[in-house]
């Protein structure tokens, strides 16, 4: 039997509500990401970023345990006193110290440090990003 | 958020195995592919959000398979005809068709008149023939993604369709559709 175009209509006609209809998701998509497997990289992740966790929390714990905190304080106070004792040597000595500065060399080395640097990493990270 | 391609998407996914880039094509899909299964099995709401559900599964675990050389919408109707084939061939190999027959019957309580009209419709055609047609008539592709789809030749996507509309016809006329 040959389809004539009045059949044809009749069809797509019949069809066509059921082309329009959407269906509402009601939850599907959750319960379909909720069932997803766990890839074999998401458990490296997982287990590498347990590991860091586990890690730190020892090493804090450790650094406690071992007095850490008294070494970390007796070492900042000698590196503040080396400090202020080579300050005290040097203003102690400077004025009778004869050093010649070029202003143009100072000038040269406060743009190229100040201005120069800067923009440099500019547009390194510029061209990174 | 400016809305993703969909190989956007798929790349996320298999590159960096973002479940959000994931969840959006779901969303984006669920309604398309739930509602080819509607209509391959006559309305039964269940077995079609198992199925459905199950396609996006294998999409998922399968999506570095997913080469780009027909369209993501092409490549998962071709996943969910290969379910809804290996759920017909296992229901043949294990039931009867009578339990296929109340569970679909069971499904259509409190549906529209519209939808039970088009089940009824559709379950006078062979399953090969509703694919095609429900594709063509339903969710719009044409003959060559049909023969995508389903991997047959586009000579026999044709004969399914042009036996399938001989069929609704008779069908229709018969129960006075063209008055």
């Amino acid at each position: 039997m040959d389809m004539t175009d009045k059949d044809n209509l009749l069809i797509e006609e019949f069809f066509k509500q059921a082309a329009q209809q959407q269906i509402e998701d009601n939850g599907f998509s959750k319960r379909v990401m909720d069932s997803l497997p766990v890839s074999q990289q998401e458990k490296a992740h997982r287990l590498s970023m347990l590991w860091t966790v586990f890690c730190v929390v020892l090493s804090v714990v450790l650094f406690f345990i071992f007095g850490g905190w008294e070494t970390l304080k007796a070492s900042i106070i000698m590196v503040l006193q080396t400090v202020v004792t080579w300050l005290s040597v040097f203003l102690t000595t400077a004025p009778t110290t004869e050093i010649p500065v070029n202003p143009v060399v100072i000038l040269l080395l406060v743009a190229f440090v100040g201005v120069y640097l800067p923009y440099r990493t500019y547009r390194k990270l510029s061209a990174a990003l | 958020m400016a809305e993703l391609s969909d190989i956007a998407l798929v790349t996320q996914v298999a590159v960096l195995h973002n479940k959000r880039a994931f969840d959006q094509l779901v969303r984006k899909y669920q309604s398309p592919v739930r509602r080819f299964f509607l209509n391959q099995t006559l309305g039964d709401e269940q077995l079609s959000d198992d199925l459905a559900q199950e396609t996006f599964i294998k999409a998922y675990v399968n999506i570095t398979k997913f080469k780009g050389i027909s369209s993501f919408s092409t490549w998962l109707f071709r996943i969910a005809y290969n379910v809804f084939y290996d759920d017909v061939r296992s229901k043949k190999q294990t039931s009867d068709i009578d339990s296929q027959e109340v569970a679909r019957i069971s499904a259509f309580s409190g549906d529209a008149g519209l939808k039970m009209d088009i089940y009824q419709a559709l379950s006078q055609l062979k399953e090969e023939e509703r694919t095609c047609i429900t594709l063509q008539l339903i969710d719009g592709q044409p003959i060559d993604k049909i023969s995508d789809i389903t991997g047959m030749p586009q000579n026999t996507v044709k004969s399914h369709l042009k036996r399938g509309k001989d069929k609704l016809t008779d069908y229709l006329k018969a129960n006075g559709y063209d008055r």
